[in-house]
């Protein structure tokens, strides 16, 4: 009886909200926990202490709770990087999740920050905890690099020379952004970075 | 992981897959692809871009976090993304932890339906 009356007030209570028919009630799990650090260039503080774990969360709701109320990348101040990473995995190459790892390198025009960052930036993050990659055991996280000469976006992953996940996660990732074709992006392993002589990393993979 | 689901409803772009044929091969371009779909290393969650935009608008998406977001970090009362909510949460870490001492059992119980839609 009384279930009856429960249903019938659903039923209305849904016809009043309806345009977007998604089911709000329930936190959509996602396949990993992720967690985002936040780096802020403070020099009179050694690297690692200037590099934050903000928080996780493993559900799309808690998600969008956590980026729906923190800055947008390109409100960052200079010299700052937001990463997201699967929990357990530092943001940096010497992680062993990370050691023989690389990175996808999205270097960005100084005119792209206001317009292409952020955009670029959530649609990684939303590649990353829908796992848009077939491969994406190896994606260990993304890297947003807010820079004065060019910021730079970088996804992470697990073995530089598991070649055919690393250009599977490349060519998704272009398309993902919708980077035109002529729009060049290299994978630089991060053993090259680190034992690299110049400012020039050589690129693995290039797409 | 399992799937967590209250009742059966028709929600549109969440699929359940009870048989093969329920597959649509248009969500995603994972092998038997589906939002949920089944791959060759066993059962991955997948969601498409759309989906997860949509569920930006949740109630429970814009529900803050229930713990202090880091200064700076956090967003000013005059940003964009900001819309509809109060912000309670940026304005000064003193006001903050107030708040929060007023409202610590409340939100404990309910946080995820703390703002109205």
């Amino acid at each position: 009886m009384s279930n009856l009356t429960e249903i019938e007030n659903d039923k209305q209570e849904k016809q009043e909200q309806v345009d977007i028919p998604i089911d709000y009630s329930v936190k959509h799990p996602l396949q990993n926990c992720w967690a985002l650090w936040y780096f802020e260039n403070d020099r009179n503080n050694v690297w690692e202490n200037n590099l934050k774990e903000i928080a996780s969360f493993q559900t799309v709701e808690d998600f969008w709770s956590l980026y729906n109320h923190i800055k947008l990348a390109s409100e960052l101040k200079q010299g700052c990087d937001y990463s997201l990473f699967k929990k357990g995995v530092k943001p940096m190459w010497e992680d062993e999740a990370n050691r023989r790892g690389g990175r996808w390198l999205i270097s960005l025009e100084k005119k792209q920050r206001p317009n292409e960052l952020d955009r670029f930036w959530l649609d990684i993050i939303l590649c990353l905890i829908g796992e848009a990659f077939e491969n994406s055991d190896e994606v260990c996280g993304a890297t947003v690099n807010l820079r004065s000469k060019g910021d730079k976006i970088g996804l992470w992953t697990a073995d530089a020379t598991n070649g055919n996940a690393v250009l599977e996660i490349g060519r998704r990732l272009k398309e993902r952004l919708r980077l035109p074709p002529k729009i060049l992006i290299g994978y630089q392993s991060h053993k090259d970075t680190m034992d690299k002589s110049g400012s020039v990393t050589k690129s693995s993979y290039t797409l | 992981m399992s799937r967590q689901t209250s009742e059966i409803k028709a929600i549109p772009r969440r699929i359940l897959i009870s048989d093969p044929s329920d597959i649509n091969g248009s969500y995603s371009s994972t092998p038997g692809g589906t939002l949920y779909s089944t791959t060759p290393g066993g059962t991955k969650i997948v969601y498409e871009r759309a989906f997860l935009m949509n569920l930006r608008n949740s109630p429970i998406s814009k529900t803050p976090p229930n713990w202090e977001i880091p200064k700076s970090i956090a967003l000013k009362g005059s940003s964009p993304a900001n819309r509809t909510e109060k912000t309670l949460h940026t304005k000064s870490s003193k006001h903050v932890k107030q708040n929060a001492k007023h409202t610590n059992g409340f939100r404990d119980d309910h946080e995820q339906f703390q703002l109205e839609m």
